[in-house]
């Protein structure tokens, strides 16, 4: 602790190659933290979708194809017919709780892309499949009663500014029907749930493209959408509604929602490998820049190091001086990038720019403390080799470097 | 005799290895300095000087024979040792200061208490006092490069004695400084040496400088080729084995 004066000193000695090697330090740390995160917070997402044991249907060649409506109705009776009675019915109209989920895609008033997600759904149902989120019962009211009503996420509404009675439209990406909706409701829910969604009524649509396009993909939704009572029931459902269409040309694929919502990780799960690849050559790289930058700063203090050793410093005590300043260098580089990355995460929510994909996104402390460990070790290991070498000079000759 | 022997080098050989080759440096040089001499040593440029100081400071180890200092065997004592040897007993000034550029004047003087169980408070005075002695009072705060070379030097002086060691050994300590600077060096020298009895061993090309140490000696080839009683304490030359 004595030296820690001293060494604080010697890391200041050059502060631009210091700020340099601190600050590439840091940008890689960063692009960790966020690479590193995007698997962990998927995980956390799907994870809160479990409780509810919804089940999603979508066609048997991908979720890009899709399911013809009628499945609305035939999965409950499915359900009914194979006596498994998984679906969640309505106390008090016994209805069923399954709705059309239609991904529109669509760019909102002008925007250069997606920003958010939208879904063409039942209002009947939705708010019952859903119970995690809520909404006033006069909007959910007009939400069922008017056909180019949606209602949209709390974090949207903000964002747009929209508010209950606004309308804008949506500039159709996938399908050739622009639509113009009004806001008649905006829904809240838990914190870690997309609120930048938008649901509109799937008639809205459907009429829309039977009225204007000749009904060129009509009558059909992107998914089937429902609640189920219990797991194990999930699992038979899905099993009786896959049996049931095998042999027709609407083949489906039914699984939970979190399997489904998985599915997009599985895409960037090849990426993984990637990722972790790219993250040790980063790190590996780290560990060539600091030890370059450590090494460069030893050798100009050759003669110092050697005054060191003359009046009186151990090896081990020198050796611990520059590891010390190389871990102490390489740390406050990690620690930007760690917990700095960690700290603009909570405050800057990229959610908006992510299309629902990331409802919320966020550097895990786990992932932040790893990163900083691993700035700790690539700073040690750096300066070993600048430290063995600067330790075990014979005195008279780094003396000797002076004249 | 009325000094004890500080330090005794018998049948030093010191030979430096290059490829294959072996060079020698000093050949069966032996030599008895007494405590509280001033020692100068002279001598053409290779003649081995500063390989003999080093090997007196502990920096370099003989390749035959031995050296006592105090009755410490240096060549027997492992590198761990005799680095504690030197930060407790030996006092280093160079020719060109070899301050370090980071610390300020006092924290470079106290650069050698960082090694003892001295607190931090402790370590402030006595740096403090150290640099009162050299004459730099009111310098504390300075960085090297605010001071002149001249300053610079004093320094390092107060450094070498800040942790009251018995001796000091200087290479060619006024080389780089100009006449004026280099008497006030010479001065503090002979001051350390006359009231804080300080043993000192300097190195020096200077004859000027020469002529303030008690006792001169010449170098040559490696070979001690005079040793000349000189000042204020006239002896003659004195020969190693009737020493001990
Ligand atoms: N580490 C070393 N390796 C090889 N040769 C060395 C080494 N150190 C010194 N020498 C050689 O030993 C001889 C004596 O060197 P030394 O530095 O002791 O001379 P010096 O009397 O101090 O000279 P100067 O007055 O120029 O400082 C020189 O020939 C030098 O080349
Ligand atoms: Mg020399």
């Amino acid at each position: 602790m004595k030296f820690l004066g001293y060494i604080l000193r010697n890391a200041r000695r050059n502060p631009v190659r210091s700020l340099l090697t601190i600050g590439s330090i840091a940008v890689c740390g960063f692009l960790a933290m966020v690479l590193l995160s995007l698997f962990s917070t998927n995980t956390e997402v799907r994870s809160t979708l479990v409780p509810f044991n919804r089940v999603i249907t979508m066609s048997a060649q991908g979720f890009t194809q899709p399911v013809p409506i009628a499945l609305v109705r035939e999965i409950p009776a499915i359900d009914d017919r194979s006596g498994i009675h998984a679906i969640v019915h309505r106390e008090s109209d016994d209805k069923p709780l399954v709705s059309p989920f239609s991904w529109y895609g669509g760019k909102f008033r002008g925007e250069s892309a997606t920003f958010f997600a939208q879904f063409g759904v039942d209002p009947d149902t939705l708010f019952d499949i859903y119970p995690e989120l809520t909404i006033a019962p006069d909007q959910l009211q007009a939400f069922k009663e008017r056909p180019d009503g949606t209602v949209i996420g709390r974090k949207l509404a903000e964002d747009k500014k929209l508010s209950v009675g606004d309308s804008f439209e949506l500039k159709g990406e996938i399908y050739p029907f622009d639509m113009n909706l009004t806001v008649v409701g905006i829904f809240d829910g838990p914190e870690k749930r997309d609120l930048r969604t938008c649901y509109f009524n799937w008639n809205f649509l459907n009429e829309g493209l039977k009225r204007d396009f000749q009904g060129q993909g009509a009558n059909n939704s992107g998914t089937v959408l429902m609640r189920c009572k219990s797991d194990e029931l999930v699992t038979k459902l899905c099993a009786a509604v896959d049996e049931d269409t095998k042999s027709s040309d609407r083949a489906t694929k039914t699984q939970t929602e979190d399997a489904f919502v998985s599915q997009f990780s599985e895409m960037i799960k090849d990426l993984q490998t990637y990722i972790n690849m790219v993250g040790l050559a980063v790190a590996f790289s780290l560990l060539v820049i600091c030890g370059v930058a450590m090494a460069m700063s030893m050798r100009e203090r050759t003669s110092e190091v050697a005054v060191l050793r003359a009046i009186g410093f151990q090896k081990g005590q020198i050796l611990f001086m520059v590891l010390t300043e190389a871990v102490l260098i390489a740390g406050i580089g990690g620690f930007i990038g760690t917990f700095g990355t960690m700290l603009l995460f909570k405050f800057w929510d990229i959610s908006p720019y992510t299309m629902g994909f990331f409802p919320f996104f966020y550097i895990p402390t786990t992932v932040a403390v790893t990163g900083f460990l691993v700035s700790l070790l690539v700073g040690l290991l750096s300066g070993l080799i600048p430290a063995f070498r600067a330790s075990s000079l014979p005195v008279i000759d780094g003396l000797r470097k002076v004249v | 005799m009325d000094r004890e022997a500080a330090i005794v080098l018998r049948h030093v050989t010191k030979s430096y290895r290059r490829d294959q080759i072996q060079i020698p440096v000093l050949s069966d040089l032996s030599l008895s300095v007494e405590e509280g001499e001033f020692l100068a040593l002279m001598g053409p440029s290779g003649s081995g000087k500063t390989t003999l100081l080093n090997l007196i400071a502990g920096l370099d180890r003989p390749t035959g024979g031995e050296i006592l200092v105090q009755d410490n065997d240096l060549a027997r004592m492992s590198d761990g040792q005799i680095t504690k040897w030197r930060s407790n007993h030996v006092g280093f000034i160079f020719q060109t200061y070899n301050l370090i550029p980071v610390l300020r004047a006092q924290e470079n003087v106290e650069l050698p208490l960082l090694l003892t169980s001295l607190s931090r408070k402790e370590r402030r005075e006595r740096a403090r006092t150290a640099l009162r002695v050299v004459g730099l009072e009111g310098r504390e705060d300075h960085f090297p490069r605010q001071l002149s070379g001249g300053q610079e030097q004093r320094v390092a002086i107060a450094r070498a004695i800040v942790t009251d060691p018995y001796l000091l050994v200087a290479d060619e300590p006024t080389g780089d400084l100009d006449r004026v600077s280099a008497e006030e060096i010479l001065l503090l020298l002979e001051q350390l040496n006359h009231e804080f009895e300080k043993t000192i061993v300097m190195v020096t090309h200077d004859p000027q400088a020469a002529k303030r140490a008690t006792r001169l000696l010449h170098l040559d080839k490696g070979k001690l080729v005079a040793d000349v009683a000189q000042g204020r304490d006239v002896r003659t030359a004195v020969q190693p084995e009737n020493a001990s």
